[in-house]
Order: C-alpha cells, then sequence, then structure tokens
C-alpha cells in the first residue's frame, strides 16, 4: 500500500510537466501489461499529455485514450507487443520509433499511428477510423477486415514500401496507399492474392503487382480527384515519417500510380455467371470439334429446335379422328342381318318418317312379321338405352314396316340362282338377291312359304294376316317362286346345271327322336305344332301332357297343348331348360310345369306313364318329343358335306361345293333372326362372287358400350310417338350431328363441313389442333377417336 | 362366368381410385377446358369425359318438385392399372390456372395390382425408399476452429481433386539417380497410368437410355467444365457406344467409356480408334448395376431407331438385351483380369481400367482380387440406391446393397493390406438422394472412397427430372418420359434443351465445387482429400457407428 502511494505521488510530480516517462522494463524486471496499461491510464487521467513510453513487449500499448479534446501524444520506443494502439481513439497520437508486432493499430477508432519501421502482420486489421503511417513495409493480412463507419472519416493507411500476401480480405470501406518505395519484392508490392471478399474502400499504389481477386476488385486508374486528394495526402504522411524527400519522385506522375475498388453490388449482379453460354460453347467450341449440329445430328431427321409441351399439327403426340360409322351399335352388332337401327332413328329424327321405315327392306322380307312379332329382339337386348331406362322400340320399327310396299329392284343382271327351301332363310336370300336384279327360282316342297313361321310357329304368337302381308310384298319382287316343288337328287342335277349358284335353305324337317321303349307312341313336336298350323287339331281335351326337350319349340308346343284342352301340361329336360322369352312366359302363364333333369327311359303307353332312369314316373297322356328337328339332306350329291347331319359351310356361307351355298337351319338350329341373318349376309358373298367383286361384307366391330356418353340423355319413363322414340336412340358409333365436339373444342379446331351430295362430316384444323381429346372424351356416340400421331 | 341374364355387370372388379398411388386433383371451378393437360399426360391416366349433375328443388310454399339436370365436361382420371396417374405433374405444369394436381396417396395397394399378364411390374428410377439415407445421416463433427489450421472456404485456395488409376507405392516408385539428379526411370518397370479428376464423376448412362439431348447436355456440361472452368470433371458413357464425333475428338480425354455385357457399340468404337485423338478418360467394365443386382439391361425395339442402331451398330426395331451376366467370363480371377489386359490394351495400357460392380457382401472377394492385379486402375461400386433406366422393382426395391457399409469395409480392407492409397474405390448409389450432393460425396470420400458417382441426382438437377421415392413419374422404361430425357420420341425430347442442360451441369458442378470446399475447410483440408479421414464423421446410431468405425454422436 505504502509503495503504490509513493508511485502515485511520484507520476503526479511528474504529469503536472505534461510529459510522462514509463518504463516497461524496472530493474531488469518486464513491467506486465496490465500495470502498464494501468500506469498509462493513470498518468493522462493525471493530465499528462505526453507520453514516454519505453516498452517491453507489453500487449495494446497506447489505445484506448478517451477524447479530451486535447491530443495526447505517445511514443514508444523498444520492443513493442501485438495490438500496438488497438481501440485507439481520436486525440491519441503514436509514434513508434521502430518496428512494430503484429495487428498495430487493431480496431482504431480514430488514433494516428506512426510506424517509424515495418509493420508486421495484420497490421490495421478492422481498423473503423484513424491514421497509420508505416515507414517500412507491411507484413501478411494487413487492412483485412477494414470499414468506414458513415459518422466519420474512413481509416487511412499509409506503407511507404510494400505489403504482404492477402492483404485487404474483406475491407469494407478506407484507404490504403502503398508507395511501393524500394519494396521487398519489386515484382509484386501487394503481396499474393490480394482485396479476397473486399467490398468497400480504396487502394491506392504505385508497383508492380502479381493479380488480385478479380471477382471481387477492379483495377483503375486514378481520377483527377484521386490524385489530387493523394498529392495533398502524401506531404504530412512523408512528413511524420521523415521521408518528405520522397515526396517528388511519389508525385511526379499520376500514371505510376493504379486504384483497386471493390465492385459494387449492383455490379457484381450484372455481372455474367457463365464465363461463356452454353450456345456460345456448342458453337465455338463443342460443334467446332464434334461436327456441325452436335454429336447426334447426323442420325437425326428431325429439326434441330426445341419444342413446347403443347404442340399442334405434325408435333402433336395424338390426333383425334372422326370415325363416323367405323364401328357397330350394339343394335346392328347384335342382329344376326346386321339391321341399322340406329340409322333409322336418325332418319325418323331429320323428318324422314317412311324412308325410316322402308330402310329395312333393304335388310329383310318379314320386318314386322319377325322384328315384330317373333324375333327376341336380340337388337333391343343389346341397345345401349337399355342400361338407362328401356331399350329402343325397335321391334315397333318393324311393325310399323308392314304395309309398305316392295322396294324397287335394281336393274336385271341376267344371273340366275336358284334358292331351295321357301322358309325365312330362303326367302331372305331371295329377297336380296333379286334386289340387287339377279333372277331368283325359288323352290318349296310345300304350298306355302315362310317354312317354320308358317308351319310351326303358333298363331297366337304370330297373327296370321301379318305373315300373309308379308308374303305378298315378298312376291311383288318378281321372284319365280316354285311351290309344292320337292326337291330329289334328280331335281337337285337339273337345278346345279341350269344356276350359277344354288342356296340350300332347305330348313331341319325331320324330327330328331331318342329310341326307348315306347318311343313309338310319342309325337314329335314339328308334327304336333305343324298339324296344327294347317288345321288338324288335336283332341287334348282332360288329358295329362308331358313334352320332353323344355326349349322354345317345347314352350310353343306346352302353349298349344293347353289350347287344345290339356289338363296338365310338364315339360321335362335332361338339364337346364333352354327356353327364353315370349314362349316360355306364355307356356307358364298358361300353367305349364318345367321339371329337370329327367332322363326318360320308356314310356308305357298302356299304363299312361313316362319312365325316368332315376325310379321315378310321370302320368303321360299325351307325349310330345320336342328335342330339335334335323334337315333331310338325302338328295344331295356326295361333293357336298355334311357332320352330324348339317350342311358344312365356311365363313360364307359357301359349302363344299363352292356353287352351292347352305343357310339357315340346314347348318345347324337357329332363331328365325338367324335364318333371315344369313340369308342376307350370303346374298352379299354371292352377289360379289357373281359380279366378280370377291370381297367378303363388311362386318364391323361393335363400339365399346364405355364410349357412349349416356350421361347425356335422361331417363324417360313411359311409352312415345315413334318420331320421339327416335330421339331415345344413342346413335351408338354414328355421329348424330350434335355439335358437340365443336363446342367442347377450346382451340376452334373443330368445324362441320357440309358436301354437295348433302352429307356432312367434322374436320379438324391440325394447325389449331393440340391433341387433348376433348371431343373423344364428350362425343355422345363415340365417334370421334385418338389416335397416335405417327 | 357369364352375369346374370339380362344385366350388365358395373363395378365388379374395377379398382377404386384409393388403391391408386396419386390421385387427381382437379378444380373445376378453375379448370377453362383447354385439354392440355390432357394432351400432355405421358400415360393418358385422364381424360375428358362427360358428368351428369341432377338437382331437385321446390321452389313453391307446398311441394312443388322439379328436377333440374346438368352436363359438364370434365377431366377425370381413369382406375385403369395400365394407365395409372405417375404422380409426375406434368398436367400441373402445363395448367394456366392451377386447376389439376396429382396427390400422393400412402394408403394405395399399387404393387398389389401392377403384376398384370404375370409379369412382375417394371420401371425406372431408384429405390423407393424416401426414407433418411445411412449417407444422409453422416453429420461433420470435426470442426477445427482452432485446433488445426483454420481454413477459410470462401478466402482460401483449395484444389478439390482426386486420382483414379493405380497409384504405385513409394517404395516402387521407378525413381534413379542420373548424374546427380533424380529421374523416372520409364524403362525398368510399367508406370499405371493415373488420372486427375474431380472427386465427383457423371456415373454411367447409355445412349439410348438417355435421349439425345440429355446426353449431349451432359457431355457438353462436362466439356464446358474442363475446358471453360478448368474443373476435371469426367463422364461415363453407359453401354451404348459412343458417337464418332465425340470419339475421334478432343474432348475424348473426359470421358469414361464403359464395356457391358452387351457390347453394344464397341465395333464403332474399335472402328475409331485409329482415328482418335485422345485417349478416354479411363475404362469402365461394367459387372454390375446398384440399382438392379441381377436384373439386365434392355432397350425395347421401338426406341431402337436409326439413332441408336447406327451408335450401337445394331440393326433398327431389334431388342436389344444386356444380360446381367458376361458370357465369356467363368471366375474373379480369369474374367476380371482377362477384361482388363483386353481394355488396357486396346489403348497401349495408357489408359486406366477398372470394374464396376453392383454393391454386395462379396465385393471385399473382388477388391482383393484387383488389389493383387498390377493393371486394376480402381473399383467402383455401385450401392442399391443407383438409378436405372429399366429394370423390374423388385430388384430396383429388395436387391442390392447399401453403399456406405460396403465401401467402409472394402476400405478398411485396404487399409488392413497397406493398400489404401493405391488402388481407389469410387462408390455409387443414392449420392444426392435428397439433394445433399456435396455431403453425401463428402461423407463418402471420408469413409474411403477417392470419387463417387452420380446419376439420378443429375437428371434431376439438371433437366428437372420428376422421380421420387414415391414413385413419382418413374416411367424411364416405358419411353414416355415428359420431360425429354429417357426417351427416343423426338416429339418428347425436343422438349429438352441441351444447351441448358449443360449449362445446369456446369452450376451443378461449380457449386458442388464451392460446397465441398465448405465442408473440408473447417476440416483443415485444402488440397488434399480427406480420403478415409472418418474421424472427421460422426452418426446418430450407435449400431451405425460401429458397424462403420466411426464415432457416435448425438
Amino acid at each position: 500500500m505504502r509503495a503504490k502511494k509513493k508511485k502515485a505521488e511520484l507520476r503526479k510530480q511528474e504529469t503536472d510537466n505534461k510529459v510522462v516517462t514509463i518504463y516497461g522494463n524496472v530493474k531488469g524486471n518486464r513491467v506486465p501489461s496490465r500495470i502498464l496499461e494501468e500506469q498509462i491510464q493513470q498518468a493522462v487521467q493525471e493530465k499528462a499529455r505526453e507520453l514516454h513510453i519505453i516498452a517491453d513487449g507489453q500487449h495494446g500499448i497506447g489505445g484506448r485514450i478517451w477524447p479530451r479534446g486535447e491530443t495526447v501524444k505517445i511514443v514508444v520506443e523498444g520492443p513493442v507487443g501485438q495490438r500496438l494502439g488497438s481501440m485507439g481513439m481520436s486525440g491519441t497520437e503514436i509514434i513508434v520509433k521502430n518496428s512494430v508486432s503484429d495487428d498495430v493499430g487493431w480496431l482504431n477508432c480514430g488514433a494516428q499511428i506512426t510506424v517509424l519501421g515495418d509493420v508486421t502482420n495484420g497490421a490495421w486489421n478492422a481498423a473503423a477510423q484513424g491514421i497509420l503511417y508505416v515507414q517500412g513495409s507491411g507484413g501478411a493480412r494487413c487492412d483485412t477486415m477494414t470499414k468506414q463507419n458513415p459518422r466519420f472519416e474512413p481509416p487511412q493507411s499509409w506503407y511507404f514500401r510494400d505489403v504482404g500476401d492477402s492483404f485487404a480480405e474483406f475491407k469494407a470501406g478506407g484507404i490504403a496507399v502503398v508507395c511501393g518505395v524500394n519494396p521487398r519484392n519489386p515484382k509484386n508490392i501487394l503481396g499474393y492474392r490480394p482485396c479476397v471478399g473486399m467490398v468497400g474502400g480504396t487502394i491506392y499504389f504505385r508497383g508492380q503487382i502479381q493479380g488480385y481477386s478479380e471477382k471481387d476488385v477492379k483495377l483503375l486508374d486514378l481520377t483527377p480527384q484521386d490524385w489530387e486528394w493523394l498529392k495533398a495526402n502524401m506531404k504530412p504522411f512523408l512528413d511524420a515519417i521523415d521521408r518528405a524527400s520522397y515526396y517528388d519522385e511519389l508525385t511526379s506522375s499520376a500514371d505510376d500510380w493504379k486504384k483497386l475498388m471493390a465492385y459494387t453490388p449492383q455490379e457484381k449482379r450484372a455481372r455474367k455467371w457463365f464465363k461463356m453460354s452454353a450456345s456460345e460453347f456448342r458453337k465455338n467450341m463443342w460443334e467446332k470439334e464434334v461436327g456441325q449440329g452436335g454429336i447426334f445430328a447426323e442420325y437425326l431427321d428431325h429439326d434441330l429446335t426445341l419444342l413446347p409441351y403443347i404442340t399442334t399439327g405434325n408435333d402433336r403426340r395424338n390426333k383425334p379422328i372422326w370415325a363416323n360409322e367405323k364401328y357397330a351399335p350394339p343394335c346392328a352388332y347384335a342382329c344376326p342381318t346386321h339391321i341399322p337401327s340406329h340409322k333409322r332413328a336418325s332418319l325418323i329424327r331429320q323428318g324422314k318418317l317412311n324412308e325410316a321405315l322402308e330402310l329395312v327392306l333393304q335388310y329383310s322380307p318379314l320386318p314386322a312379321t319377325v322384328c315384330g312379332e317373333i324375333c327376341p329382339n336380340l337388337c333391343m337386348q343389346a341397345c345401349t338405352r337399355a342400361h338407362l331406362d328401356k331399350p329402343l322400340d325397335i321391334d315397333r320399327m318393324g311393325s310399323l314396316a308392314l304395309d309398305l310396299p316392295a322396294p324397287k329392284k335394281a336393274e336385271p343382271t341376267g344371273h340366275r340362282i336358284a334358292v331351295i327351301g321357301g322358309g325365312p332363310a330362303g326367302m331372305s336370300a331371295a329377297w336380296q338377291l333379286a334386289l340387287k336384279g339377279h333372277t331368283v327360282d325359288l323352290y318349296e316342297s310345300s304350298d306355302k312359304l315362310g317354312g317354320k313361321i308358317e308351319q310351326c310357329i303358333p298363331r297366337e304368337r304370330l297373327p296370321h294376316q301379318i305373315l300373309e302381308k308379308e308374303i305378298s310384298r315378298f312376291k311383288e319382287l318378281g321372284i319365280n317362286a316354285h311351290l309344292n316343288t320337292k326337291v330329289d337328287k334328280g331335281t337337285f342335277d337339273e337345278i346345279y346345271k341350269d344356276h350359277e349358284v344354288v342356296i340350300l335353305a332347305i330348313g331341319a324337317h325331320q324330327p330328331r327322336k331318342i329310341a326307348f321303349p315306347g318311343s313309338e307312341d310319342i309325337v314329335s313336336a314339328y308334327d304336333f305344332l305343324k298339324d296344327i298350323n294347317m288345321g288338324k287339331h288335336p283332341d287334348l281335351k282332360g288329358k295329362k301332357v308331358v313334352v320332353i326337350g323344355a326349349g322354345n319349340v317345347g314352350m310353343d308346343v306346352c302353349s298349344e297343348a293347353f289350347n287344345y284342352g290339356a289338363e296338365s301340361v310338364t315339360a321335362i329336360d335332361i338339364q337346364k331348360p333352354a327356353a327364353f322369352g315370349v314362349e316360355m312366359e306364355i307356356a307358364k302363364a298358361k300353367g305349364t310345369q318345367i321339371v329337370w333333369p329327367k332322363l326318360t327311359e320308356r314310356y308305357d303307353k298302356n299304363e299312361r306313364k313316362l319312365y325316368f332312369k332315376d325310379g321315378s314316373s310321370m302320368d303321360a297322356d299325351f307325349v310330345v318329343m320336342s328335342i330339335g328337328d334335323v334337315p333331310q339332306i338325302d338328295f344331295l350329291p356326295p361333293g357336298i358335306h355334311a357332320e352330324r347331319g348339317w350342311i358344312t359351310i365356311n365363313e360364307n356361307y359357301q359349302t363344299s361345293d363352292v356353287k352351292v351355298y347352305a343357310i339357315g337351319d340346314a347348318t345347324g338350329l337357329g332363331l328365325i333372326t338367324h335364318a333371315i341373318g344369313h340369308g342376307r349376309v350370303a346374298a352379299e358373298n354371292i352377289h360379289y362372287l357373281i359380279s366378280h367383286a370377291p370381297r367378303h361384307p363388311e362386318i364391323k366391330q361393335v363400339i365399346p358400350y364405355e364410349r357412349i356418353r349416356t350421361e347425356y340423355y335422361d331417363v324417360c319413363r313411359g311409352d312415345f310417338p315413334i318420331e320421339q322414340e327416335a330421339n331415345r336412340c344413342m346413335s351408338c358409333a354414328t355421329c348424330r350431328d350434335c355439335h358437340m365436339c365443336e363446342a367442347t373444342c377450346y382451340w376452334g379446331a373443330i368445324s362441320r363441313v357440309e358436301h354437295k351430295d348433302g352429307s356432312y362430316e367434322y374436320v379438324v384444323d391440325e394447325e389449331k389442333c393440340i391433341g387433348c381429346g376433348f371431343c373423344a372424351g364428350i362425343c355422345p356416340c363415340g365417334v370421334w377417336e385418338m389416335v397416335e400421331n405417327i | 362366368m357369364e352375369p346374370a341374364s339380362g344385366i350388365r355387370l358395373d363395378h365388379n372388379h374395377k379398382l377404386s381410385l384409393r388403391e391408386f398411388p396419386y390421385i387427381i386433383r382437379w378444380r373445376e371451378d378453375r379448370c377453362k377446358r383447354c385439354g392440355k393437360c390432357t394432351s400432355v399426360c405421358p400415360v393418358k391416366a385422364i381424360e375428358p369425359t362427360v358428368k351428369v349433375q341432377r338437382v331437385v328443388k321446390s321452389e313453391g310454399p307446398v311441394p312443388t318438385p322439379a328436377a333440374v339436370r346438368s352436363i359438364t365436361h370434365v377431366v377425370e382420371q381413369v382406375t385403369d392399372m395400365e394407365r395409372y396417374c405417375t404422380g409426375c405433374g406434368t398436367c400441373t405444369l402445363v395448367c394456366p390456372n392451377e386447376a389439376i394436381e396429382p396427390e400422393f396417396n400412402p394408403q394405395h395397394k399399387f404393387l398389389h395390382y401392377k403384376n398384370k399378364g404375370g409379369d412382375g411390374y417394371k420401371r425406372g428410377g431408384r429405390r423407393n425408399d424416401p426414407s433418411i439415407s445411412t449417407l444422409d445421416r453422416l453429420k461433420f463433427t470435426r470442426i477445427s476452429m482452432l485446433t488445426d489450421p483454420a481454413l477459410d472456404a470462401g478466402r482460401h485456395e483449395f484444389r478439390v481433386r482426386s486420382l483414379i488409376g493405380r497409384i504405385l507405392p513409394p517404395e516402387e516408385l521407378p525413381l534413379k539417380m542420373v548424374n546427380g539428379k533424380l529421374v523416372v526411370d520409364k524403362e525398368s518397370r510399367f508406370i499405371p497410368p493415373v488420372r486427375e479428376i474431380f472427386p465427383i464423376m457423371i456415373g454411367s448412362m447409355s445412349i439410348g437410355a438417355l435421349s439425345p439431348p440429355m446426353w449431349e447436355g451432359l457431355a457438353m456440361g462436362v466439356a464446358y467444365l474442363n475446358e471453360v472452368e478448368g474443373l476435371p470433371v469426367v463422364m461415363a458413357s453407359g453401354e451404348g457406344g459412343m458417337p464418332p464425333g465425340l470419339l475421334r475428338s478432343k474432348y475424348l480425354k473426359y470421358f469414361i467409356i464403359q464395356i457391358a455385357s452387351g457390347y453394344f457399340g464397341w465395333d464403332e468404337i474399335i472402328h475409331s480408334l485409329p482415328h482418335m485423338v485422345e485417349d478416354p478418360a479411363a475404362i469402365e467394365i461394367k459387372y454390375g448395376q446398384g440399382a438392379k443386382p441381377g436384373d439386365g439391361g434392355l432397350l425395347m425395339a421401338q426406341k431402337v431407331l436409326k439413332l441408336i442402331a447406327k451408335i450401337r451398330g445394331v440393326p433398327q426395331f431389334v431388342d436389344l438385351a444386356s444380360p446381367p451376366t458376361h458370357q465369356t467370363k467363368y471366375s474373379i480371377e480369369e474374367a476380371v483380369a482377362k477384361m482388363i489386359q483386353s481394355m488396357s490394351m486396346a489403348w497401349g495400357f495408357r489408359v486406366p481400367v477398372y470394374p464396376k460392380i453392383s454393391g454386395t457382401k462379396t465385393a471385399r472377394a473382388v477388391l482383393n482380387n484387383l488389389a493383387r492385379n498390377p493393371y486394376a486402375a480402381a473399383l467402383s461400386i455401385d450401392g442399391e440406391d443407383g438409378g436405372t433406366g429399366a429394370a423390374y422393382n423388385v430388384s430396383m426395391d429388395k436387391m442390392g446393397h447399401p453403399i456406405a457399409s460396403n465401401l467402409r469395409e472394402c476400405y478398411l480392407d485396404l487399409v488392413r493390406q497397406g493398400k489404401q492409397n493405391e488402388l481407389p474405390l469410387i462408390a455409387a448409389g443414392g449420392i444426392g438422394k435428397k439433394g445433399n450432393l456435396a455431403a453425401n460425396a463428402a461423407a463418402l470420400i471420408m469413409l474411403g472412397a477417392s470419387a463417387v458417382a452420380i446419376g439420378k441426382y443429375i437428371m434431376q438437377a439438371t433437366a428437372d427430372c420428376f422421380g421420387d421415392e414415391y414413385n413419382r413419374c418413374n416411367l424411364c422404361n416405358t419411353g414416355k418420359c415428359p420431360r425429354g430425357i429417357t426417351t427416343q420420341d423426338p416429339k418428347l425430347y425436343r422438349r429438352l434443351d441441351s444447351d441448358r442442360v449443360a449449362e445446369r451441369v456446369v452450376e451443378v458442378f461449380k457449386a458442388a465445387d464451392v460446397e465441398l470446399r465448405k465442408i473440408f475447410a473447417p476440416m483443415g483440408r485444402s488440397t488434399e482429400l480427406p480420403i478415409g479421414m472418418s474421424d472427421g464423421l460422426s452418426i446418430d446410431d450407435q449400431a451405425m457407428a460401429e458397424r462403420l468405425g466411426i464415432s457416435y454422436a448425438c
């Protein structure tokens, strides 16, 4: 305590003189940096305004002297420690009489520091104000992180000789001057890689350099203002470091000087990121080496240009096709005759009712009989509309055709064709061939046309006058119908010789029978039904009738049995009955029982019992066997093959004799509509054959149900006049000219074009269409189709 | 079975939308029905159709029903597995009104159904596993601020380079004193060729797998990086040959030519040999692909058009199969040795030749064979997270070995033999799976890789590939790539600008260079790659740490 007090008194005495000398080493003992700092601060507190420090490696000498409005001058000599003058404030003036250690002027806030020697590494690091004068050189990393606070003048650092590596890294402000006098490395006075990360401030230098951070700073000549500033400020610097004699040399020419300045953020942002654009590289380097157009050009046959994602014309990935009538609608497809009912509906919608009704006669001679009455109407079963509410009334369209006259025939061709058999198949074929202008000879063994329709269909299912009326229209066409003409071997040969083509439409008129004990006492369905239609009525009053075979013919038998007084009628079958539709409904309504499986063993006429293989039996006063009929083909020459009793044909209805065709039940049992279909399609084939146009009638694929947009149609209840009914038709696969596609196309690519003949089509402007598929997706009829655009 | 008589079946065996991996969210209120979405959908998963709405209103004071129907044209997703929405989002991209967007359906049962015709599901892309991979769990935990010289990635100079080729140990260097000077004695022994490269390379993707603009864009980017930026990035050709224009150019030195089991394009390469002005960077012999070990390649006939046929040296319109195994190779010793010999001989032993295998438990057996072969230049191991243009989903999802531990055990094996600085390991498979290209690469380097190869990442980063680990898009095998990356259909690939791809390659590699510096700087590495510097790595899983021989950090 006492010693401290004594020292303080001593210092007070000195401060009174305003000059204080402080020793960093007292009697060989180095004064710690902390104590020296205390002594300096104390001295200044005590009004000392000039301090002489004899240093001995102490840290941070001369910093942190708070401004007092007057100058505090500190003269230092001897070895100084790091960070001399750190955090120096304005008003402090430090003069070091020799070189200093690292970080001189660190975080300087206004002190003026003059070093009459070299400064080592990190001089002026983070200086924000004040001045550094260096008589010698700077070490590495001088002037790094310096700044300028707008409240103050920028910091200045002056180096008389040169500076070391990594100068001015991250410099953000302030002015550095490197005079380049007698540099240690004359080839590079700013050291290796100066100015990395420099964002502000200015460096004036004089002498050679070897590069700088080009991405951060730019090298410029001095402006007149720079030069004036430099000349003005050079003098006090040189005076301070005792080198005034160099003034003329250093200010002789602005051309000796250059300056480095940071790029502004705007300049950096505006800078091109790529040294060279890829397209320049491609043009000037890549293609010069690998060839024009690049490495693949020689293999590509398209333009070497870019395409957008949304393309038109040939560049579309998919394109729409107005595929009108490419597919068959389900009605026409399901109909064995392929009657285009959708077209009839379309004509009706156009107000052409008669044309619509007449159209059917191009396909069938018996529309009222078959479509209207006895056909199970496969067309209606398939009708798309059936899945919404109920099928289109196609049967009614057939019935409405009853009173129409026969259509006009084509001009006579001179070709002669024979049709053997006047049933539905034969009539259909004869009708078609006659319409096409061919001469047709039709041979029928009975006295009436109509075949089984005439002979076996119960009259209650088909009013006879309808059939008669249609047969009379059939006759209007001028077909040579040879009734009561049974064809045998001899007549067949003659017919064969006299005609270009012979069509066998002989039906199946030989009942099949299974032989078992008592089967001779059983009557066939064929004979049973035929007799009734011929007027020979059986008396079944009070009788128990059993019908073996529960198909649709069997059902007709059951109905007729009731009609003629049967007490009960039972149809038996060995398997699940094949009967369906109206036939079964009528039979069941009258009380027919159907029992299966029952395999008959024998019939005992006396017991009036039918015995089955399972041991059971059934009362049976009258038994009818209805297990189908087979054709009578014994008159045919051996060149016409048959298999298991049926005439074999190819897909064109041609038999093994190319001149002979076979259709209808003679080729296998089917519905009446099948027989009519055979007749039409066979006639088409024959027509092509004899016209030397060997092709086949086009059978279109059916349009998938999913393609019809049923959503457009509301559910309808009740019956409608035929005009309104036609509106219900969904016009599957056939354009209904509704303009929906035209309306939905966002790009206006679809338009309707009307041709001179009154027909129309919807067309696509390829240059507008992007191939989106809206037309295909929303077409009510499924007409538009998207295909790959190859 | 037949439907009940007279009845049409409706929804029987139809899949509900909920089974599908992506569900289209379409906003009727925004859609203007311009059809852009339906025109670009690569798989026709959406289509325009018609909907009817029916509302019954009653406005009177007593019940006065009136039904109002309205029909609208809509865009609808189809529920046909053959046309499933892949979630690519091209529809969203082109929609001017933000009216349509596929949404991932995490409850989907896609794989339950994607085996129609009795064949397994095939696709492109990579393993569908969106979880965080080992590579992304590795952390760089040795941060030297005061302990080692701290480096500043922005300020200091770095030279991130690696060596591919057999490196002779110091004692084997053929040095001799001549007149008091140390010189290389080229006569005394074979000096293996070595290339200095940037440690991230573009892995093998063939011409054929990639479209012309994609492949050329990558190639141009690589040439640019070398020529303009001085960054020695190399690219492997993939198995499908290379165009003569490139083979005969000075840029060939930036390319590694691959030979694989299909040998496609090799006769054309051999025809070009006398005209080559530069040697290729290396030759890669492909024995396996990490994405699909055991599954070969197949380029469908419809993709083998004039371009592919010419470059591969095959007729047009034929299926090109690359079987998963080579026919003329029967054992490790025999197979690898003879392939390396043949390929080295083709270029006068001036070009490094190395095999590439898929990640496998048997990798060390191959490695040890190579270690004994003085001509083996490296071993490339392709881990299970690698990508492919076409493979069975089962091969992609379930076959293969993760790269991290496979690479690590191979490296430690070399360490045990004292050869870790002699036989470089190249690692691939899942690098940049989550976008962390430099970090994944650095992690593998610190586990022991001399270089890494990338594929899927570069397609995503440079050509905006939609694919991800939720099986988004992944249509590479179908030739319907909506970005034009993996298709031979000019209508699609002309969407892709090779100049733009090249620019992105440059950006990607320059950025990776910056990021690698950012990782290596705090570890005090600026000029020497920290290969095997595993003390700088940690992981937050004890078992993984143990397996990789690194520290556990949490």
